[in-house]
């Protein structure tokens, strides 16, 4: 009895947990964009220099296409992609311009944390990033509060 | 005079340290000697393959025999061939992605060409170096790799806009290292030649040395439009070989100017260069074939503008030489005639000096894929010397972009060679009133 209330409890716990983890990851998400009609989540996650100016073709075109406040972008990188926010990337200039109309960054705390085991210090990041726990966790969350993932 | 003019351009380079705010755009010594920051591949494949047909139309001289200018390099064995003149195969990038301070840069050339042709080498290494991007204003680059010098020889080959160098540039510029010990002139040659012209045993420069370079770029002024660069290197004054063959080492100083326009990036920003170089060194050479080798002094300096906007593009360089003035390449005494070993005497290099200019012109016509072009260089060698040469060719060009990776150049120069000292059939000019003109195409491919 003690210990099917037990099991019960554990789960009845472990469901609350994941529920309030949820919620506090949900309640990461913040927009200035109330009245955007498209929520997008652009992975870049690939160490192809290519990617880095692709991943920031798109978000252009897609504030070119709809505006600026209909759409709400947020670029999540992890893994070789992090580069792109490294505070000496040559797209700094882009990222800051993209970060004027409203495209959040996101920084995979993950990613910065074994790359600074291989650098020996953690790598200075671009001031428009967004430390977050784990890319792909945040994009799962983002995905979960209505956005639509695009991997260019 | 020469040093006071040194003095200036050094003075100008070390002006540049001062300069503030770290530059990000690109020019010939970011672009070849650094990676974006953030970007880079770890292993970046690159190069480029040149294929040409070239016609030459000078006459032979009276004895039916032709000097190497009237004749297609680096085999000089005709008067028309096709050739690969250039197949180059390259790897850049940063070893460790995540730290981009630290950059390498390799090229392999399998072409046939003056770097190749002497010893009949299959490939030969023409770029490999390092650079430490650590100090903030003091980049550092170091091993193998194009020096700091002339717009014409320091830029990208593969974006030339011509088949082939200027005189001033090929002859003054583009080194031929003394031979290990005293070598005889070879004679003009029949075609097919039963002595090969090439009279030197190395290969030639290609604009390169092995030695190490502190060198950066920043961006001044209001609005970050002016680029300042500089470069200073040490260097053995050895080209393309791996080592060095004296105790002497060769210096050079480069500074430039460039107001950027903006707009475009990389080989083809437009903008408003100007620029100076000078490199001083030592050559050693049994040049009076005595069975010992003596120093002689090498040293060249120059002053350049460059200016490319939108369709348009002009460039001039005036530059000078001091020792080691090279009078052909079947002349690897550098002197000629009564001048063949015997240093400081009429017709001999060694001590002689030179100059020249460049003045050439693009404009690409309007949205299409041709552009025309449009050169006048100028030699003048041995300056002052009984046996002096005057160089002076007009090339009208013409290229077709099939796309931006891959474009067809015609030319056809017009050569006037004279020297100036001996009437028409007497002398130098035995050999070069022949001299005529020379039809080339091109095809270059880069991936």
């Amino acid at each position: 009895m003690y210990k099917l209330f037990g099991k019960r409890a554990l789960a009845l716990l472990a469901v609350l947990s994941f529920g309030m983890v949820s919620a506090v990851n949900a309640a990461e998400i913040k927009t200035d964009k109330a009245f955007a009609d498209k929520k997008i989540v652009l992975q870049i996650s690939d160490s192809d220099p290519f990617k880095q100016t692709l991943v920031l073709n798109v978000a252009s075109n897609l504030i070119k296409a709809y505006g600026t406040d209909k759409v709400d972008i947020e670029i999540v990188s992890f893994g070789p992609g992090l580069r792109l926010l490294f505070a000496e990337n040559g797209n700094k200039g882009r990222i800051q311009g993209l970060s004027s109309e409203g495209v959040r960054f996101a920084a995979c705390k993950n990613t910065i944390r074994n790359m600074g085991k291989k650098l020996g210090h953690a790598p200075a990041l671009n001031s428009n990033a967004v430390e977050v726990s784990a890319g792909v966790v945040r994009i799962l969350d983002l995905i979960d509060g209505g956005y639509t993932l695009i991997k260019p | 005079m020469k040093l006071l003019k040194k003095a200036i351009i050094t003075a100008a380079c070390a002006g540049g340290i001062l300069a503030v705010s770290q530059a990000q755009a690109a020019n010939w010594l970011m672009l070849q000697g650094t990676e974006k920051p953030g970007q880079a591949a770890r292993a970046k494949v690159w190069g480029f393959i040149q294929v040409q047909y070239q016609n030459d139309n000078s006459d032979a001289n009276a004895a039916g025999t032709y000097i190497a200018p009237k004749l297609i390099g680096p085999n000089l064995s005709s008067q028309s061939a096709f050739n690969v003149n250039r197949a180059r195969v390259g790897v850049r990038g940063t070893g460790m992605p995540l730290d981009s301070n630290v950059n390498y840069f390799l090229l392999l050339e399998m072409g046939n060409n003056g770097i190749t042709e002497p010893g009949d080498a299959f490939a030969k290494m023409t770029d490999a170096s390092i650079t430490l991007n650590h100090i903030p204003g003091a980049r550092v680059r170091t091993g193998l790799f194009k020096y700091p010098g002339a717009e014409e020889g320091l830029q990208a080959i593969h974006v030339f806009d011509w088949v082939n160098f200027t005189d001033v540039s090929n002859q003054l510029l583009l080194e031929r290292f003394p031979n290990q010990s005293y070598t005889a002139n070879i004679p003009p040659q029949p075609i097919p030649p039963t002595t090969s012209l090439q009279g030197f045993d190395d290969s030639v420069g290609a604009f390169r040395d092995v030695g190490i370079q502190v060198f950066d770029s920043f961006r001044v002024g209001s609005d970050k439009s002016w680029d300042l660069s500089y470069a200073l290197m040490v260097g053995n004054g050895n080209g393309l070989n791996w080592s060095d063959n004296n105790s002497k080492k060769d210096i050079y100083a480069y500074f430039a100017a460039e107001k950027v326009f903006g707009g475009t990036k990389g080989p083809f920003r437009d903008g408003m260069k100007f620029l100076g170089w000078s490199q001083t060194g030592v050559r050693s050479y049994d040049g009076n074939n005595d069975g010992v080798s003596e120093n002689y002094d090498r040293d060249r300096w120059g002053v350049g503008f460059k200016f490319k906007k939108s369709n348009y593009r002009v460039t001039t360089e005036y530059m000078a030489g001091d020792g080691m003035i090279m009078v052909g390449v079947a002349n690897p005494s550098f002197g000629m005639g009564p001048g063949a070993g015997k240093p400081g005497a009429p017709g001999n290099g060694l001590l002689g000096e030179a100059s020249g200019y460049y003045l050439e012109g693009g404009w690409r016509i309007g949205k299409s894929n041709f552009e025309l072009d449009l050169r006048y260089d100028a030699y003048d060698r041995l300056e002052g010397d009984r046996f002096e040469v005057n160089f002076a060719t007009w090339t009208v060009g013409a290229q077709y972009f099939f796309n931006k990776k891959t474009r067809a150049t015609l030319n056809y120069a017009s050569r006037d060679y004279n020297a100036p000292n001996f009437p028409d059939g007497k002398g130098p000019n035995a050999q070069l009133d022949g001299v005529d003109g020379r039809a080339s195409i091109q095809l270059t491919h880069i991936f």
